[in-house]
């Protein structure tokens, strides 16, 4: 795959020719933090959180340092009501994102 | 148990036809001959990798044996279409029809790849040019009548620039040396004598071998089958052992194969007696599906496409009853056997209750190797039929919403640590 096609697919958009669509892409959430930094509250509208109940695993990747390093804390929670969810913090900007688990 | 006796034949005409699973999908899609594009064919296992990959899309760096991903992110504009194994099968199978119309030897090598015995035919037609000649004109001849039926044939050798190659020599190896050499539509003809000559200029990528021999002999220098027919023989042989003799005698033109043909087998029968006799439609129709079923499982038939068959009832107070069908296109699939026979069966009904029925196979086409892998059961020709409503749902699909609305799942980077790289959809164009 092409870096360009790769990196439509790597925020969820078609390539150029209408064609591939990447799964599991990322959704920007708003987190809320304890003081511990551990995630308490995930948004992904304004206004409509919700709790998180517990937290599984966590892990982090450090990959593609030789061109746009990738550098995230991915977060296993299980949300109010029983959902799972995998959130990550992409250390280089501070966003969080939202993934389905695999 | 005896062994069935073999019609061989020493000088061989070589018919080949290159990229032929493609060809009929061009064939039968007039969308995809009117606008030239990259297309390529997936393989039909479960690999989803690239089969076979038309010339344009070939420019664009697409290879057989690489992965979706890896095609579209070479060529995004590349067509994919998904195969049908059991209909390539088909129309090689009317192929295979036309040539033992001009020769009773046939071998079929692989899909669009068939070597015609020409021992003897000399008589009928005289040199081998006149050989060659009778070959084109027998499949002509026969396109003539199975045109309407079938666009396949009539369009891979009728196209303006015909793509069947045709090449005449001693034994299957030099025919299909000069069929690789042959200008589509045209032939090359290696006389007796002059095999060595021919052979010496001809790269080593003709010779059956695996790739890393291959790659060891280019490393070594050797790129004609001339420079390795140079080497002693036992040279060759310490350095690749038992297929370093064959190769070398291939290229020195010490070997020379015969065409083996197949006796057609003698007619297959399953019968079924019934304790009382029965009138019900519904159960002759099951009963039929049954020994249909039954016949094709036959050990005698696999390799075979039936062309006729028939069947026989028993009625009671001695009476009888018949039903013959003639396939235009010859089939393995139950399905297609057997519904002209229940047509007969409900348009002309036997005249009393059934008290025995029995099917039998009177007539065959030859099969191909292709055959065997993807037709030969039942399970094959099922999954087939699934995928071919698959398509149809799909186009149906298409029209009603003006776009496309099914994907397949394709993996990108599996391997990836990132979860969003690992898979991807694609359009699931029929």
């Amino acid at each position: 795959m092409n870096p360009e096609t790769m990196r439509n697919a790597e925020v969820g958009m078609r390539n150029g020719s209408d064609r591939l669509r990447a799964l599991n892409v990322q959704q920007r959430v708003v987190v809320e933090l304890d003081d511990s930094g551990a995630p308490v509250v995930v948004k992904r509208e304004p206004g409509n959180g919700k709790r998180i109940e517990s937290i599984g695993e966590t892990w982090r990747i450090d990959d593609e340092w030789w061109r746009m390093p990738i550098v995230r804390r991915y977060v296993e929670v299980i949300l109010e009501g029983g959902g799972r969810l995998v959130l990550f913090e992409d250390l280089m900007t501070g966003e969080w994102f939202a993934q389905m688990p695999t | 148990m005896t062994r069935p006796p073999h019609l061989t034949s020493d000088s061989a005409a070589c018919c080949w036809i290159p990229l032929f699973a493609l060809r009929c999908e061009v064939a039968r899609r007039p969308e995809l001959a009117s606008h030239p594009q990259p297309l390529a064919l997936l393989a039909p296992d479960a690999s989803r990798r690239l089969w076979q990959v038309a010339p344009l899309a070939r420019r664009a760096g697409v290879k057989p044996g690489m992965t979706v991903s890896q095609a579209i992110g070479l060529c995004p504009s590349l067509k994919l279409c998904e195969p049908d194994p059991v209909h390539y099968d088909e129309q090689f199978a009317l192929l295979l029809a036309a040539l033992s119309a001009v020769s009773p030897v046939i071998e079929p090598a692989e899909l669009g790849r068939v070597f015609v015995g020409t021992d003897g035919l000399e008589g009928l037609y005289g040199a081998p040019e006149k050989i060659v000649e009778a070959i084109k004109c027998g499949v002509r001849n026969a396109e003539c009548g199975i045109e309407v039926g079938s666009q396949l044939v009539h369009s891979a050798l009728h196209t303006p620039h015909s793509a069947l190659r045709l090449g005449w020599g001693k034994g299957k190896f030099v025919s299909w040396v000069a069929a690789t050499r042959a200008r589509p539509g045209g032939a090359v003809i290696v006389r007796p004598g002059e095999e060595m000559n021919f052979l010496a200029s001809q790269p080593i990528a003709v010779l059956p071998l695996d790739p890393d021999t291959h790659r060891r002999l280019l490393q070594l220098g050797i790129k004609t089958l001339g420079a390795l027919a140079a080497l002693p023989e036992e040279a060759v042989v310490s350095q690749f052992g038992r297929a370093g003799r064959r190769v070398w005698r291939l290229a020195a033109g010490r070997i020379a194969e015969p065409v083996v043909g197949r006796v057609v087998p003698e007619p297959i029968v399953a019968a079924l007696t019934f304790f009382s006799g029965i009138g019900e439609r519904e159960l002759l129709e099951h009963a039929l599906d049954q020994l249909l079923e039954r016949a094709l499982r036959n050990p005698r038939r696999i390799g075979w496409r039936v062309q006729v068959v028939r069947v026989r009832a028993e009625l009671e107070h001695g009476a009888s009853w018949l039903a013959t069908a003639t396939l235009k296109e010859p089939s393995a699939v139950r399905e297609r056997l057997a519904a002209p026979l229940k047509t007969q069966l409900e348009r002309s009904p036997p005249a009393g209750a059934v008290e025995r029925l029995a099917v039998e196979f009177t007539g065959f086409a030859p099969g191909t190797a292709e055959l065997q892998l993807f037709a030969r059961d039942a399970n094959a020709a099922a999954r087939a039929g699934r995928r071919r409503a698959l398509q149809s749902a799909a186009r149906e699909i298409t029209l009603r919403v003006k776009r496309p609305m099914l994907y397949h799942v394709i993996e990108v980077q599996p391997w990836s640590r990132l979860p969003e790289r690992r898979y991807a959809l694609i359009d699931y164009e029929p």
